[in-house]
């Protein structure tokens, strides 16, 4: 078989490979189980531990106004 | 043996029929207990099926990057903001889920042209995170780049084309709360709870409206990035607002302009007193930017904002009339509300109601019904749960109830007249004060009643009254619509919902109420038993 002919096998065989794999994944939800067990849990961790400003020990000064 | 072959082969093409009686495809049995995540996506036929794959998920979440690199000014922005912002990291990865909620069931024209709207709602909102974090100080250093000096910081109900006169010059309008609160309520409806819990951790009380709460818990938590040197703020719908305005002042910090929305609209006084209040506003803008108001800056947007009003006659024109309107329940109510709130601001909204007008025609011309099983075709009304805006996907697979149209997408019923400044500015006031959850609700007087004009308009048969419990306003108006229901014998369920916060009711709740309404009062059957009952308390 000549270069080309093998080249277009092999592109298909990948194509269709990459295809396979990609409708494993939609059909059966996988990205979504990621999301929901993995990186979300993940996600809320950080966000739970963050340090954050303490917004009420900053005075809400009501009787000074900016410059505007 | 044959025969089953036959049914086998034809369910792999076509997808399984819709009844129970037909053999139906049971959506119910799809589900994974508690979590609502799918055992395996549903077998639509070989085209729905793989449609959906390449033109909805593959699509999308291709469109997702190139709509970051189109928007951003710097990706790695967009991943340190994720890593920064529990309302972005913690939402907007699971937002392909969201279309498979609102998209359940869906074939055909139906399925492509609602996720169209939900395309055109997604590039919205990666713009507006990508202005959100251009500009943000705290992603930058601290520095005040050039985004930062060039974005317009306000309530996310005060609408998008007050500041068309600017966006010529360069400036953008950034909601402040429609992408940390509204749109991740609907994609993911666990991240609003920690802000509702943050505001009253602070010893605020827990009956004012949820919404109020949530919008103010973002500032508690130290939430909203800083990407404006000054803001506007509004009451809102309601006046519980007008605290969140009191909080934001307080921990915004920065130059405060407060916009408000008056409560009785119809008054041709008030109406005097608010197109001076958005000349105010106005000049407070210029104040800051120094950027005097470009009419030509105005009219430009306006006729595109006008052009995609006129589309949207046209649409309903169809949905009105006929049965071939292909745009379900949740993509018609989402699109409509946020187009007309975020305003041009891109091409996305155009774009999408190009596309939905080609499936449309189509429709029309083929005569193609893409909701074959409707039984009812239903009106909903008043405030809908956010986190359970999918709800009409759903009562259409389940019972049959296709939601035609809603509250939300007609508040903002009419065009802006761009002849002269004077005619432009009292447009503006009204379309102002007819601002969302405003104008047929909260403080809608007689407007509320425009239910019985829009049912006949769109031929509905059956209404969704949303209950939302903890909205003081329409509580107040139960009874009346109750009374008008009997006397004009009209076939309506309530749904009891609390807006954004799906611990007070729940989604099997509001399920359970339409399910009674449906067998006690109905008497009818449902199109697909197995999506009556199911657990998904724990899904996002």
């Amino acid at each position: 078989m000549c270069k080309i002919g093998k080249f277009f096998l092999k592109f298909l065989g990948i194509f269709f490979a990459a295809n396979a794999l990609l409708f494993v994944v939609f059909f059966f939800d996988l990205d979504g189980k990621l999301m929901f067990n993995v990186v979300e849990p993940f996600l809320k961790k950080h966000y739970d531990n963050m340090p954050r400003r303490d917004r009420l020990q900053e005075p809400y000064d009501m009787d000074k106004f900016p410059k505007y | 043996m044959a025969k089953n072959i036959k049914k086998a082969l034809k369910d792999f093409w076509y997808g399984k029929p819709h009844t129970a009686e037909e053999g139906g495809r049971r959506l119910g049995e799809l589900y994974e207990d508690k979590t609502g995540l799918l055992k395996h996506r549903e077998w639509r036929g070989v085209k729905d099926t793989f449609y959906y794959m390449y033109m909805i998920w593959g699509y999308n979440y291709v469109h997702m990057i190139t709509d970051i690199l189109k928007y951003s000014n710097n990706p790695i922005d967009f991943v340190k903001g994720t890593w920064r912002y529990r309302w972005m990291g913690q939402t907007y990865l699971p937002v392909i889920h969201w279309f498979e909620r609102g998209l359940q069931g869906m074939r055909g024209e139906a399925l492509a042209a609602s996720a169209w709207h939900y395309r055109a709602m997604v590039s919205a909102s990666i713009q507006q995170i990508c202005n959100f974090f251009n500009a943000d100080t705290r992603l930058h250093g601290g520095k005040e780049n050039q985004a930062y000096k060039t974005s317009i910081y306000a309530n996310e109900t005060t609408c998008g084309t007050m500041f068309y006169p600017w966006m010529d010059a360069g400036y953008r309008y950034i909601p402040m709360e429609m992408i940390p609160y509204f749109v991740t309520c609907h994609v993911n409806s666990h991240t609003v709870l920690n802000y509702i819990d943050a505001v009253q951790s602070i010893g605020l009380p827990g009956d004012p409206c949820p919404m109020c709460q949530a919008e103010a818990g973002i500032f508690v938590l130290d939430d909203v990035p800083d990407s404006a040197p000054f803001t506007i703020t509004c009451n809102e719908a309601c006046d519980a607002s007008v605290s969140t305005s009191t909080l934001q002042d307080w921990f915004f910090d920065k130059p405060l302009f407060s916009l408000p929305m008056p409560m009785q609209f119809d008054d041709p006084l008030v109406k005097k007193y608010c197109m001076k209040e958005i000349e105010e506003c106005w000049k407070f803008i210029e104040k800051q930017t120094g950027v005097p108001f470009n009419w030509d800056s105005m009219v430009k947007r306006l006729e595109r904002q006008n052009k995609l009003q006129r589309d949207e006659w046209e649409k309903w024109e169809v949905a009105g009339k006929t049965d071939y309107y292909p745009i379900n329940g949740v993509a018609q109510a989402l699109f409509r509300i946020f187009s007309t709130q975020y305003g041009i601001q891109g091409d996305f909204w155009e774009e999408a109601s190009e596309k939905v007008k080609k499936i449309m025609y189509k429709c029309v011309e083929k005569k193609i019904n893409p909701f074959p099983k409707t039984r009812h075709r239903v009106i909903a009304w008043s405030c809908a749960p956010l986190y359970f805006s999918n709800w009409c996907t759903w009562a259409y697979n389940c019972w049959g109830l296709n939601c035609i149209i809603n509250m939300d997408s007609l508040m903002f019923n009419m065009e802006i007249r761009t002849d002269s400044y004077e005619n432009m500015l009292e447009d503006l006031a009204q379309y102002h004060m007819w601002a969302p959850m405003r104008r047929m609700a909260v403080g809608g007087m007689h407007h509320i009643f425009e239910l019985w004009e829009y049912m006949e308009k769109f031929n509905c048969d059956m209404v969704a009254m949303y209950d939302q419990l903890q909205c003081k306003g329409m509580q107040g108006v139960h009874g009346l619509f109750e009374d008008e229901f009997r006397k004009r014998n009209i076939k309506a369920f309530w749904m009891p919902h609390a807006l954004p916060d799906c611990r007070t009711v729940s989604r099997a709740e509001i399920r359970r109420q339409i399910n009674d309404y449906m067998t006690t009062v109905m008497h009818e059957e449902p199109l697909d038993p197995s999506l009556l009952d199911f657990d998904d308390s724990m899904t996002w």
